[in-house]
């Protein structure tokens, strides 16, 4: 049992995440209600007429909508499994490595680019994928006509999941990190005894260990799937591979701030807040019923 | 276990704060700033008696605070530790006049700013005076958001200012609406794209400058082919990432780096509203000679001859100032832009060409409806600072002014709420009185210092910049040290301004300059269908008979309802 003492920490490690949360995620909440304005900037949100359904019936009309939800699912699906997997098989690589100076130096290494913006990381990819860039001129050195990866549709979406992935696994890792060193040495040691390879003791322990850290993982990151990266794309885009790479936030951004429709923006952003918010009730019952999970 | 899931727990949290904490310092850095509202210096001082005669070029009794929202060009270089907010510009408006310039915001000119005042307008947290575009001030007037200049303007400006409105009939009736004066607009010079050539690669080749379309492939092939530019030669340079192929009817950009001249040679204009041959408003973007442009791209694109990289590519001002292109497309000031060319490699003769001609031998061209304005917040405490600085700017140049700035011409980085103001015929007076004080046909002190101060002062300096031969524009031909302030006015002048000064242009415009009722809610969706189908056909990963399946969705998704509008504002 953990002394109440010390459970006290956790509430305070939760205040900056409570802030951030009121002031960025609860405050701007009544915003929604502009997905049923017409919004004019000049009068404010409250004397700005309603307008009812109008802006979903025009959404729902639009072949856009269906376009840019689909890829927006498909790529933080995808982003979402990778960045389980790949970190998870990092970790477990490494925490077979037993130089100690190594480990640390990889792990701090590999986490270096979460720090980055994607503004930066995005305008790297753009000139490591350019057309003379270095991957075209590996590519050319082995005989084939270099491919403008920037401009294709079918390539583009594997290029933000894998530069995301990339970016991020070195510090998604960090938590299966944390499960590893929490299993129980003397488990290795009494199976080591029983003559467990190397193999099966992976197989065996640091599995089934470490286990409900990744379902609670992939359970909470549920509530994320709506959530393709906007900062990543809209860096990165172009009308050519809009039919795979626009996603809802990108198109919003475009609706809204460009164009200034601001009702149908809100109604498109709103409708993805409800989906998220379902997905977010469902992770948190998969979460409790599989990892034994609760916030509250 | 409960332990090891608590511990990846805390991890977790430690995290997500870290995580919140830097996703969020990008987004709200935007934020933080714009509050500067404008101080409360309001109930100090500051009583002009109504009757008062004005004298508009006075100095204010209390300091007036403007704050205002400034694009600004990140790669300019100040004097000395001389910023955007605090220049020597900056510190006459206050010094002499009591202006004390403020910036709300700062941010990159361009999309940036662009999205900038976007956004101001949106949440509605305006500083006291904006530049912005048509779109925006439209969008403004509507919000209800500016201030009625009409009687500050009546009031503070100058003689000289009211004469050049006068001088540009029905400029000042575009921003009345419901008769209250919205803004000061800018005096627009008409621009068309020009081809820009780097005419020492021309010569080194033994070619001729390009007249028809085919010219102009056959030249940026042979630029490829004998590798003037490096090994990664660029034929034609154009559009960048978040750029448009041609320039439309909501965001001219005045045709710099993009295709648009490509599309005129055709007798294409896309993004316009222009008429058919029965006079019925038709959208340029759909008719066929916009097919016949885009499949002519589309070849050029699959020989090399345009940009590989067109649409993608971070930046096309890198292409040209690395000496990798020897083409791009640009209107006459695109001269002014051409310093780190030149920089890099001192041979780089970039001249202009009134090119490529259509089939007819016509030079085209749309002309740009893209303008700035200068808007005053209806919350703006002080509106006759903004009219007096506007007045300032273009007439308050004694004799102190030119000691402080040394002879330095300040430029829209310096000045704040930078407008070009002048006659209609500026440029064409600016460029014919130069060429004369060079042949000694007009002394300086006859050029007309009252409406054309810019020319007047541009020939003071002519001579000692220019030389002979004089009817010669190529780059060895200026003397580049002599005046450095002034040498990229004349340069702009002399050899881009000549170039679209003599061409005979076949000029179109655009029936609507402003969306439409049914456009505010479409065009998003319609913009977006036409950037990406135009840039597949172009790249190869679309057949051109996409063409036609975009003008039927077109057409279907509210574009014929539009075209309608359209035609009822003939």
């Amino acid at each position: 049992m953990i002394p109440r003492s010390f459970a006290k920490h956790f509430y305070i490690m939760l205040i900056p995440g409570l802030i951030w949360l009121i002031f960025f995620n609860l405050y701007p909440m009544y915003g929604v209600i502009t997905a049923f304005k017409e919004f004019n900037p000049g009068i404010g949100l409250w004397k700005s007429p309603w307008v009812g359904l109008e802006n979903f019936e025009y959404m729902f009309e639009l072949d856009d909508s269906k376009i840019i939800f689909r890829n927006t699912v498909a790529i933080a699906f995808a982003k979402m499994v990778g960045n389980l997997i790949v970190p998870l098989v990092f970790a477990l690589m490494l925490n077979e490595v037993k130089n100690r100076l190594f480990t640390r130096t990889v792990q701090t290494i590999v986490y270096l680019p979460h720090f980055l913006s994607w503004v930066i990381v995005g305008g790297m990819m753009l000139d490591i994928f350019s057309y003379s860039g270095p991957v075209n001129q590996i590519l050319s050195g082995l005989g084939a006509e270099p491919v403008l990866f920037f401009a294709s549709a079918d390539v583009f979406p594997a290029l933000i999941v894998g530069s995301d992935i990339w970016k991020e696994f070195g510090f998604n890792a960090i938590i299966f990190f944390a499960a590893l060193t929490s299993i129980n040495p003397e488990m290795y040691e009494a199976a080591a005894i029983d003559g467990a390879s190397q193999w099966q003791r992976l197989l065996k322990i640091t599995l089934p260990s470490i286990l409900p850290v990744a379902a609670l993982l992939a359970t909470l990151s549920l509530g994320n799937i709506l959530n393709a990266g906007f900062d990543q794309i809209f860096t990165m885009y172009n009308p050519s591979v809009y039919s795979t790479g626009d996603i809802v936030d990108t198109w919003v951004y475009r609706a809204g701030l460009i164009d200034f429709q601001y009702g149908l923006a809100s109604a498109v952003g709103l409708l993805k807040s409800v989906v998220g918010l379902i997905l977010i009730t469902v992770s948190y019952a998969l979460a409790y019923r599989f990892a034994n999970y609760r916030i509250f | 276990m409960k332990k090891a899931i608590f511990s990846a727990l805390a991890v977790l949290m430690a995290t997500a704060s870290i995580t919140a904490c830097s996703s969020n310092s990008g987004k709200n850095g935007s934020n933080g700033g714009s509050s500067a509202a404008p101080d409360s210096n309001a109930g100090s001082g500051n009583t002009p008696v109504a009757e008062e005669v004005i004298d508009p070029f006075a100095k204010f009794e209390t300091p007036m605070e403007v704050s205002i929202g400034r694009g600004i060009d990140p790669n300019y270089k100040y004097d000395g530790t001389d910023t955007a907010e605090e220049n020597v510009y900056t510190r006459w408006l206050k010094d002499k006049y009591n202006i004390v310039v403020k910036h709300a915001w700062e941010a990159a000119t361009g999309n940036d700013y662009q999205q900038k005042v976007s956004l101001a307008i949106s949440s509605n947290d305006l500083p006291d005076a904006l530049v912005v575009n048509e779109t925006q001030l439209r969008q403004m007037v509507k919000a209800g958001q500016l201030a009625d200049l009409k009687e500050v303007y009546e009031k503070y400006a100058s003689p000289e200012l009211k004469a050049v409105y006068d001088s540009n009939p029905g400029l000042l009736d575009s921003v009345t609406f419901d008769g209250k004066l919205y803004a000061l607009p800018e005096t627009t010079l008409p621009s068309a794209p020009m081809t820009w050539i780097r005419k020492d690669w021309l010569d080194k080749l033994g070619l001729e400058g390009p007249k028809s379309l085919e010219d102009l492939g056959k030249i940026a092939q042979a630029f490829k082919d004998n590798k003037l530019g490096g090994e990664n030669t660029v034929g034609i340079v154009g559009t960048q990432q978040g750029g448009s192929l041609s320039s439309n009817f909501l965001a001219s950009t005045d045709h710099w780096y993009n295709f648009s001249p490509l599309f005129f040679a055709n007798d294409a204009y896309p993004g316009i509203w222009v008429k058919d041959k029965d006079g019925n408003a038709v959208y340029g973007s759909i008719t066929e000679e916009t097919k016949k442009a885009l499949t002519m791209m589309r070849d050029w694109y699959a020989n090399g001859i345009l940009d590989k990289e067109l649409g993608i590519r971070k930046s096309t001002a890198e292409v040209v100032a690395s000496g990798q292109t020897g083409i791009f497309f640009g209107p006459w000031w695109s001269a002014y832009n051409l310093a780190d060319s030149m920089a890099n490699d001192p041979n780089a003769n970039w001249r202009p060409y009134a090119a490529p001609l259509n089939e007819a031998g016509q030079f085209n061209s749309n002309q740009a409806t893209g303008s700035s304005y200068i808007v005053v917040s209806k919350n703006a405490e002080h509106p006759e600072a903004v009219i007096k600085m506007t007045t300032l700017h273009k007439w308050g140049k004694d004799e102190e002014y030119k000691t402080l700035t040394a002879g330095k011409e300040m430029t829209s980085q310096e000045v704040p709420l930078f407008l070009i103001l002048g006659a209609g015929d500026q440029l064409e007076y600016a460029v014919n009185t130069l060429r004369k004080v060079l042949t000694d046909e007009v002394k300086v002190e006859e050029v007309d210092s009252i409406n054309y101060g810019w020319a007047y002062e541009m020939a003071q300096h002519v001579k000692a910049i220019k030389k002979e031969p004089f009817d010669n524009y190529d780059i060895q031909h200026f003397d580049q040290q002599a005046d450095p302030g002034f040498f990229t006015h004349i340069y702009a002048h002399l050899n881009g301004g000549s170039t679209f000064v003599d061409a005979n242009i076949n000029w179109v415009r655009s029936i609507a300059t402003a969306q439409t009722k049914t456009m505010e809610s479409r065009w998003t969706n319609l913009k977006k269908l036409e950037d990406e189908t135009f840039l597949k056909i172009i790249m190869g990963s679309a057949d051109i008979s996409a063409f036609d399946e975009f003008v039927a969705k077109w057409k279907d998704q509210g574009g014929d309802k539009i075209t309608e509008e359209v035609n009822e504002l003939k």
